[in-house]
């Protein structure tokens, strides 16, 4: 018998890397009272998601007032942020942390389509945690009713309804009603609907664009509409128009693999604006 | 007698479909720091008969189970390479 121990982390799968990472991760959270949940990926309780797919990256929902904390222990551990919260997404809900050897973490503050205090949300989330073994170490997850909340509310938001069958159209009306419970407690109700085929029942709701978007698809024009009509209050539509102005640098700085230059970003600029002019002639051939 | 036992701050991994060409391969790293290491073949076999502890015998015992070897033919090798793993932090003593 031969020793064949060697430190390779190139040759590890993703799917490897990223049950270790989940593991770096709830050690600093432990390490340093981090309260967080562990989302996606193996993370997914038994049964509530469909084939062996697997994950890229690590998602964890953490307490917001904790933040701080974990991007301190993120950060020690030689973690960089690639992202922030305002760039992130639509929903300004996560930032992405990379690291060389362990890839990538998804930090969330909330998640898509809950629209009560990230805070309390938090606290209705992690209520009914469980410990889940991850890489052998024990991370805590939502429970079963609310890690069927979150896997269609993702569905949801990526257009990818793959998950809903495992997580909602095969669970039980016993079942499908406690998530109905939850959702109403979250304030999730239009999100779960867009989830499950019903969004058509809130047509009225101010985020109803919004979810249409996401499911339909639509250009980039229709996308900042939606946006504009689910943020509330005049101060949040003055902030997605600055931002909507604004190059990403963050996603700029992924795809060309290094930080833009002054000249990329405007070259981006322009090529934005390019495609607005063009959308906007397409509208008016439509007229 | 010195019994062993995976130290308290590793996680690993080993399902078969992580599995590297259809070699049984177990991905271990100290927490938080790593590295991770790699054990692939004989080394994941030891380490999943270390999962549950034992003593050198129990361990032997159990990696030649699963190896389809005499425990007499192994157990040297599998006494070294535990060692190797206590060296490495990873393994540790009861």
């Amino acid at each position: 018998m031969t020793q064949q121990a060697s430190a390779a982390t190139g040759q590890m799968p993703i799917g490897a890397r990223v049950h270790l990472a989940h593991a770096v991760v709830q050690k600093l959270a432990d390490d340093r009272g981090i309260d967080l949940l562990h989302l996606k990926g193996p993370a997914v309780l038994p049964g509530l998601r469909a084939g062996n797919r697997q994950s890229s990256d690590v998602d964890v929902l953490v307490r917001p007032s904790h933040l701080h904390k974990l991007v301190d222990a993120l950060e020690s551990v030689g973690w960089e942020q690639r992202t922030d919260f305002a760039t992130g997404s639509v929903f300004a809900h996560a930032a992405n942390w990379w690291h060389d050897g362990w890839g990538w973490v998804d930090v969330h503050v909330s998640w898509p389509g809950v629209t009560i205090d990230a805070e309390r949300a938090f606290d209705v989330l992690s209520r009914d945690a469980v410990l889940h073994p991850i890489a052998h170490r024990p991370c805590p997850v939502p429970c079963r009713t609310a890690q069927r909340l979150v896997l269609v509310l993702h569905a949801a938001r990526s257009g990818g309804l793959g998950d809903v069958e495992a997580a909602w159209t095969s669970a039980d009306p016993a079942e499908q009603a406690e998530v109905r419970r939850l959702t109403a407690e979250l304030g999730a109700e239009v999100a779960l609907a867009a989830g499950i085929g019903e969004l058509e029942l809130h047509r009225g709701a101010p985020t109803y664009a919004l979810w249409h978007h996401f499911l339909h698809g639509g250009s980039r024009l229709d996308e900042w509409r939606a946006r504009l009509t689910a943020a509330t209050g005049t101060r949040a539509k003055a902030g997605l128009l600055t931002s909507a102005l604004r190059v990403n640098r963050d996603h700029l700085r992924m795809e060309l693999g290094h930080p833009p230059t002054r000249q990329e970003v405007r070259a981006r600029q322009v090529r934005r604006l390019r495609r607005a002019v063009g959308e906007l002639s397409r509208r008016w051939e439509r007229r | 007698m010195t019994r062993y036992r995976i130290a308290d701050d590793v996680a690993w991994v080993s399902h078969e479909d992580l599995d590297n060409g259809g070699t049984p391969t177990a991905y271990v790293t100290r927490l938080p720091q790593g590295p991770p290491t790699t054990l692939e073949g004989p080394a994941c076999v030891v380490w999943l008969a270390l999962a549950e502890g034992g003593s050198p015998a129990e361990i032997t015992a159990a990696a030649a189970q699963m190896w389809g070897a005499e425990p007499a033919d192994i157990d040297e090798d599998v006494l070294s390479l535990v060692e190797e793993l206590v060296r490495l932090d990873l393994v540790t003593t009861a």
